[in-house]
C-alpha cells in the first residue's frame, strides 16, 4: 500500500484515443515524491526533448503533489508540464484548482497525454473508465462556458479546460480550472496543438494515509498556526496585492510602463487597499486553503466577475500598460481568465506594444489602436485580437522575443524576456538575486522557481540572512537553494505562501501521509535533483550558456524612487551565473558534471 | 442544533469536506462527507449540509422506505444496516445535504455536538445553531 497516493500512472494517446494505466512504482515515488518530481522524471523518460513543441509529440504531463488530498493546511495544489512553446524549453505551471484532488481520487498520481486528437475532443476520466469524447460544439467557446457545458453533459466532473487563446495557440495560452489557472509558458497552447479543449475528472476513491490520526493532529495544529499568524487577517483582506504600495513606495521595485520605471506613480486605485474593499465580496481559496488569497471580484463599469485580482497581475494589465484604472485591469483579467491567456506574458506583450508605439517603431495603422500607455480600452481591444490571432494580435500571441522579431527596427531593446519568457512584477534591477533567478530559472523569467523574491527584498529567509539586494556577490549559492527548496515544494503540492510557516520542516507530515519521514537535509537533496532533471531536459531541448541572459532593459538604471541608479551590469549578469554554475557543481558551461549527477543518482538522464 | 452555512462568506477550500470524512472515515473523500460545497459560480460557494429538520420538514425520514433514517435526540442519522442506497433520500432532500455514494447514504451527524468542519472554516461561514 502507496500511503498518501492515487498509486498509477495514466497513459492517454489521443491519436488512438486509448488509455493504460500502469501502477506508480514504489521506488520513484521515493525518489521524486510527487507532482514537480514526477513531472521532471517523466518529462525527461516519456518524451524527445528536441520535437517541436506544438507537434503531437510533445506530452502533457499532470502531476498533483505527494499532500494534495491530504488535510495538510495549503497543500492542494496541482502541477501542470510539457515543452514550452513559447521559450522551446522546460515548462511547469502549477495552480489550486480541484483537478488534483480529482485525479488522486480516481487512482492517479500522474496523467500524461500525448498524440492528438482528430477533431475537437475532451478526455473523460471517471475513476477506471477513460474516454476521448467529442467537443467540436465548445470550440470557440471561453475556458468558464466550456467547464459549465461538460458539467451539464457529464454531471458530477472537476474540469479544467482552454479558452480560444489555446485554439489558436497562443504561445502564452493557459489552462483553467475552477477560475484558478495553470497560466505561465504556453501549457495551454499545447492542450490546443492537441485538439483538446477539456479535461474532466470524477474521482471518488479513497485518499488513505499512514497515520490518519496523526494527520488530523498536525492538520488541526497547523491550522491554528495560520489562523491565528499576525498577517492573517490582512493577507485575508488585500490578497497578493498586500504589498504593492510598499514594492512601489520602500522598494521602488514595481515594473512600470514595460520596465522604464521602478515606481509606478499613479496606483492609487489599482492598489487592493483601494479596491478590495470597492469590489470584492468575498475570500476564494485555492483547495485545501485557510488563508485564501483570491478575492471573488465583481465589476461595476464593465459587466463582468472573477477570481482575482493577483498582485502579478496588478503589474501586468495595470503598471506594464501604464493602465491606473481598476475596472480596466479586472475586465483585462478576466477576458485572459475566460479566452485562456496568462496574464502576465498578455501584459508584457501589450506593454511592450505600447512601448514601441510610443518610440514611433510601430504606428497606429500597424497596431489598429491608440496604444499610448495608460490607455485602458486599447488595452482591453489588444487582448481581444491577440486571444484571436488578428492583425498586430497575431504578432503578439507569438510572445515578445519573436514579436521584436518579426517587428524588428531595433524593437528588441523592448523586449522584455528571459529565454523568452515575459518576467513577473519584480524589477530585478534593485533585486540582483532574482536577476539570477530570471536567468537560472528552467522555464525562464520566472519568480515562483526561487521565490528568492521575498528574501532579497527583506534581507532574510530560512538559512539566509543580511542579503543586499543591491549586491551581485554570493547569489549563486542563494539562488540554487531556494529553487532546491521550492522544487520541494512543488513536489508536495504545498502552497509556497507557507514556505515561512513551514520551512523544510515536513518530517512529522511525512510520516503521517506516507510513513516515511524526510529530513531538511533528504528534502533539500531531492529538491536538487528535481532541479538538475529539469536543467537536464532544457540541454536535451538545446538550452546554451548563451540564452540564459537579462534583456536589455535591466542593463539600463531605475529612473527614480528608492532603488534609482541601481542596475546589473553585463559583468556582473556573468559573474552571477558563473557563481551559480558553481555553487551547483556544474561546469562553466552550464553542463552538470558526472559527480554531481551521480551524486544525485540521476547519471542515466545524461548520456 | 444544526449548522447553519453562510455563502456569501465561503471560499469553496473544501477543508470542510476533508475534516469531515477525516473525522469520521479516517480518510480524504469527499464523496463521504456530510458536507458538501457547490461550486456554482466564481463568486458562489454553496455548502450543503443537514439543518436536521430546522429548516425542512424531514423530508428524507419520510421518504426512506428501509428504516434507514430517524431522528434520535434532534440528529438525522443513517442506519446503515438499513440503507440499500436506493436515493429517495437524495431525492426529497429540499437541502440537497444527504448523498449517496457506494450505495450507501451520507449526511451529517453533527460529531457529537461540536461539528468538526464549524472549527475548521477560517473564513467562519459555517456556525453552529443551537
Amino acid at each position: 500500500m502507496m500511503w498518501g497516493y492515487g498509486g498509477n500512472v495514466l497513459v492517454v494517446d489521443l491519436s488512438t484515443g486509448e488509455g493504460k494505466k500502469i501502477p506508480l512504482d514504489e521506488k520513484l515515488a521515493s525518489k521524486y515524491l510527487g507532482g514537480d518530481g514526477f513531472g521532471a522524471y517523466y518529462m525527461n523518460t516519456m518524451m524527445d526533448a528536441s520535437v517541436d513543441a506544438l507537434s503531437p509529440d510533445n506530452i502533457l504531463v499532470i502531476a498533483p503533489g505527494l499532500f494534495t488530498a491530504t488535510p495538510i493546511p495549503t497543500a492542494g495544489k496541482t502541477a501542470f508540464f510539457a515543452k514550452s512553446p513559447l521559450t522551446n524549453g522546460w515548462n511547469e505551471s502549477v495552480m489550486g484548482g480541484r483537478i488534483g484532488v480529482a485525479m488522486k481520487q480516481a487512482g492517479y498520481d500522474v496523467l500524461i497525454i500525448k498524440g492528438r486528437a482528430e477533431k475537437m475532443s475532451y478526455l473523460l476520466i471517471r475513476n477506471n473508465e477513460i474516454a476521448v469524447k467529442n467537443a467540436e460544439h465548445l470550440k470557440g467557446e471561453t475556458t468558464r462556458k466550456t467547464a459549465e457545458e461538460i458539467k451539464k453533459d457529464e454531471g458530477d466532473v472537476v474540469v479544467a479546460s482552454i479558452g480560444i487563446a489555446g485554439e489558436k495557440m497562443v504561445k502564452y495560452a493557459c489552462i483553467d480550472c475552477e477560475e484558478r489557472q495553470a497560466g505561465r509558458g504556453g501549457i495551454g497552447a499545447v492542450m490546443g496543438s492537441k485538439n483538446l479543449k477539456a479535461i474532466a475528472i470524477f474521482g471518488s476513491n479513497d485518499i488513505e494515509m499512514a497515520k490518519p490520526e496523526k494527520a488530523y493532529e498536525l492538520m488541526a495544529k497547523y491550522y491554528e498556526i495560520m489562523i491565528n499568524h499576525p498577517s492573517f487577517e490582512d493577507d485575508g483582506k488585500y490578497g497578493t496585492g498586500e504589498f504593492l504600495e510598499w514594492m512601489n513606495k520602500e522598494r521602488g521595485t514595481f515594473p512600470t510602463r514595460n520596465w522604464r520605471e521602478g515606481v509606478f506613480d499613479e496606483r492609487k486605485e489599482i492598489d487592493p487597499y483601494y479596491w478590495a474593499p470597492k469590489y470584492a465580496i468575498k475570500n476564494k481559496a485555492c483547495i485545501q486553503c485557510v488563508k485564501p488569497c483570491g478575492k471573488a471580484f465583481v465589476l461595476q463599469k464593465f459587466e463582468g466577475m472573477l477570481d482575482g485580482v493577483e498582485y502579478e497581475t496588478l503589474y501586468s494589465l495595470g503598471s506594464n500598460c501604464g493602465v491606473a484604472s481598476i475596472e480596466h485591469v479586472a475586465k483585462a483579467n478576466e477576458l485572459c481568465d475566460l479566452y485562456g491567456m496568462d496574464t502576465i506574458s498578455t501584459g508584457g506583450a501589450i506593454g511592450f506594444i505600447m512601448d514601441l508605439y510610443e518610440n514611433g517603431i510601430v504606428g497606429k495603422e500597424e497596431v489598429g489602436v491608440d496604444a499610448r500607455f495608460g490607455n485602458g480600452e486599447a488595452m482591453l481591444e489588444l487582448i481581444e485580437k491577440i486571444a484571436r490571432r488578428e492583425g498586430i494580435g497575431d504578432v503578439l500571441a507569438e510572445g515578445v522575443k519573436k514579436a521584436a522579431e518579426k517587428i524588428g527596427n531595433d524593437a528588441e531593446k523592448y523586449a522584455v524576456h528571459v529565454r523568452g519568457m515575459e518576467p513577473p512584477a519584480y524589477d530585478v534591477r534593485g533585486i540582483k538575486g532574482m536577476a539570477l533567478a530570471f536567468m537560472t530559472s528552467p522555464r525562464g523569467a520566472c519568480h515562483l522557481r526561487s521565490g528568492a523574491y521575498a528574501l532579497e527584498l527583506t534581507g532574510k529567509f530560512w538559512k539566509f540572512e543580511g542579503v543586499d539586494r543591491f549586491s551581485s556577490k554570493n547569489k549563486g549559492n542563494e539562488i540554487a537553494s531556494m529553487e532546491n527548496f521550492m522544487a520541494v515544494y512543488d513536489a508536495l503540492g504545498v502552497c509556497k505562501f507557507s514556505r515561512g510557516i513551514f520551512l523544510l520542516n515536513f518530517d512529522e507530515m511525512l510520516d503521517a501521509i506516507t510513513g516515511k519521514p524526510l529530513s531538511e537535509g533528504q528534502l533539500e537533496k531531492i529538491g536538487e535533483r528535481i532541479h538538475n532533471l529539469k536543467h537536464i531536459f532544457n540541454l536535451k531541448a538545446g538550452w546554451k550558456k548563451e540564452d540564459a541572459k537579462l534583456p536589455h532593459k535591466v542593463h539600463q538604471p531605475i529612473p527614480e524612487g528608492v532603488s534609482k541608479g541601481s542596475y546589473v551590469s553585463v559583468e556582473e549578469e556573468r559573474e552571477m551565473l558563473e557563481d551559480y554554475f558553481q555553487a551547483r557543481g556544474w561546469d562553466r558551461n552550464g553542463i552538470p558534471t558526472r559527480k554531481k549527477l551521480e551524486e544525485l543518482e540521476i547519471e542515466e538522464f545524461m548520456k | 442544533m444544526y449548522v447553519r452555512a453562510i455563502p456569501e462568506k465561503c471560499s469553496g477550500c473544501e477543508v470542510c469536506e476533508v475534516v469531515c470524512s477525516m473525522k469520521h472515515f479516517n480518510v480524504v473523500n469527499r464523496y463521504k462527507s456530510g458536507i458538501r460545497i457547490e461550486k456554482k459560480s466564481v463568486v458562489e460557494d454553496i455548502p450543503h449540509v443537514c439543518s436536521h429538520g430546522n429548516l425542512c420538514n424531514f423530508e428524507c425520514i419520510d421518504a426512506c422506505n428501509f428504516d434507514a433514517l430517524k431522528k434520535e435526540n434532534g440528529i438525522v442519522v443513517v442506519i446503515y444496516d438499513n440503507c440499500v442506497g436506493c436515493r429517495l433520500c437524495e431525492k426529497a432532500c429540499p437541502l440537497n445535504a444527504i448523498w449517496i455514494h457506494e450505495k450507501k447514504a451520507y449526511k451529517c451527524d453533527l460529531c457529537g455536538g461540536e461539528p468538526e468542519c464549524v472549527k475548521y472554516c477560517s473564513q467562519n461561514a459555517l456556525e453552529v445553531v443551537a
